[in-house]
């Protein structure tokens, strides 16, 4: 199912930017340089139910990104080390906690086609642990490093 | 330099390949529905304040909590909104929440089918 038709808002972005400004973001998977995509190995490895929710919570804010979407209880803008990083957070079977990490990419046309990307969700790895438990700052860490590889390529290297 | 525009279909054509498991599709049409609700309450109470002229600071001072917690909701900054704050907006604002029973049918393939029922079962 396509993502839902959200009316007359429209995508934020620089004044200018062209026609794409009308279209749904697009969703792109960093893929890392030795081939693999962590964020499809994360999905795949959820549950059937849980990779559903993740889908339909990542066609929702692609249909409406940030900041119009209110995040449906699900989609969160981080703070503090990993400030500039979106979150999706649900919890699976057995209270399991599961997050996907997103980055915005958007900007000018000109930086934009540098990217080789129209705006664009870039869903970059997920991470799962047991209830009420914390990831570590490494944990964090590893996230980010993979979000700096992935803002390093122009073009973005990403799953086809 | 620009560089040529990337294949970015892959996520629509894995959507769309895992649909066709009948569990996937009823999880991920249930999560839209989910969504849409809350994030539709979320706008309308954003869009009242803004039709009332109220600021954001003005409306977390009217349900007694801090400025951030009320940008927070509105901003896509906080998962999970709490009910007890949603009505607490909805009453500052001059509104109410209300849980409105979707059609018999609806409700009937609820009670028959565990999920309502979308208009491709319907034939």
């Amino acid at each position: 199912m396509p993502p839902r038709d959200r009316g007359q808002r429209r995508p934020p972005g620089p004044p200018g930017q062209d026609a794409n400004e009308q279209l749904p973001w697009a969703l792109v998977y960093y893929q890392a340089p030795d081939g693999t995509v962590p964020a499809l190995e994360f999905l795949d490895d959820c549950p059937g139910t849980v990779d559903a929710q993740f889908t339909a919570v990542l066609d929702a804010v692609a249909a409406a990104p940030p900041p119009r979407f209110s995040g449906g209880g699900k989609w969160e803008a981080m703070h503090g080390t990993m400030g500039g990083w979106y979150e999706i957070r649900l919890t699976g079977p057995g209270r399991e906690q599961l997050r996907l990490f997103c980055l915005l990419e958007n900007g000018t046309s000109d930086e934009l086609a540098r990217r080789g990307l129209r705006p664009a969700i870039a869903v970059i790895t997920g991470m799962r642990k047991p209830w009420r438990t914390v990831f570590s700052e490494r944990d964090y860490q590893r996230v980010r490093e993979l979000g700096r590889e992935h803002q390093q390529n122009y073009p973005r290297r990403i799953a086809t | 330099m620009t560089s040529p525009m990337l294949d970015v279909s892959l996520h629509e054509r894995r959507r769309d390949r895992r649909m066709q498991d009948l569990q996937y599709r009823a999880a991920y049409e249930q999560a839209a529905r989910e969504l849409a609700q809350t994030d539709a309450v979320i706008r309308q109470l954003d869009s009242l304040r803004a039709d009332l002229g109220i600021s954001k600071a003005e409306l977390a001072r009217r349900v007694n909590r801090n400025a951030s917690s009320v940008r927070r909701l509105f901003t896509a900054s906080q998962v999970r909104p709490e009910l007890p704050l949603i009505a607490a907006l909805a009453d500052a604002l001059g509104a109410e929440l209300r849980v409105v029973p979707r059609s018999t049918e609806a409700r009937r393939a609820v009670r028959e089918h565990g999920r309502p029922r979308r208009v491709a079962d319907a034939g």
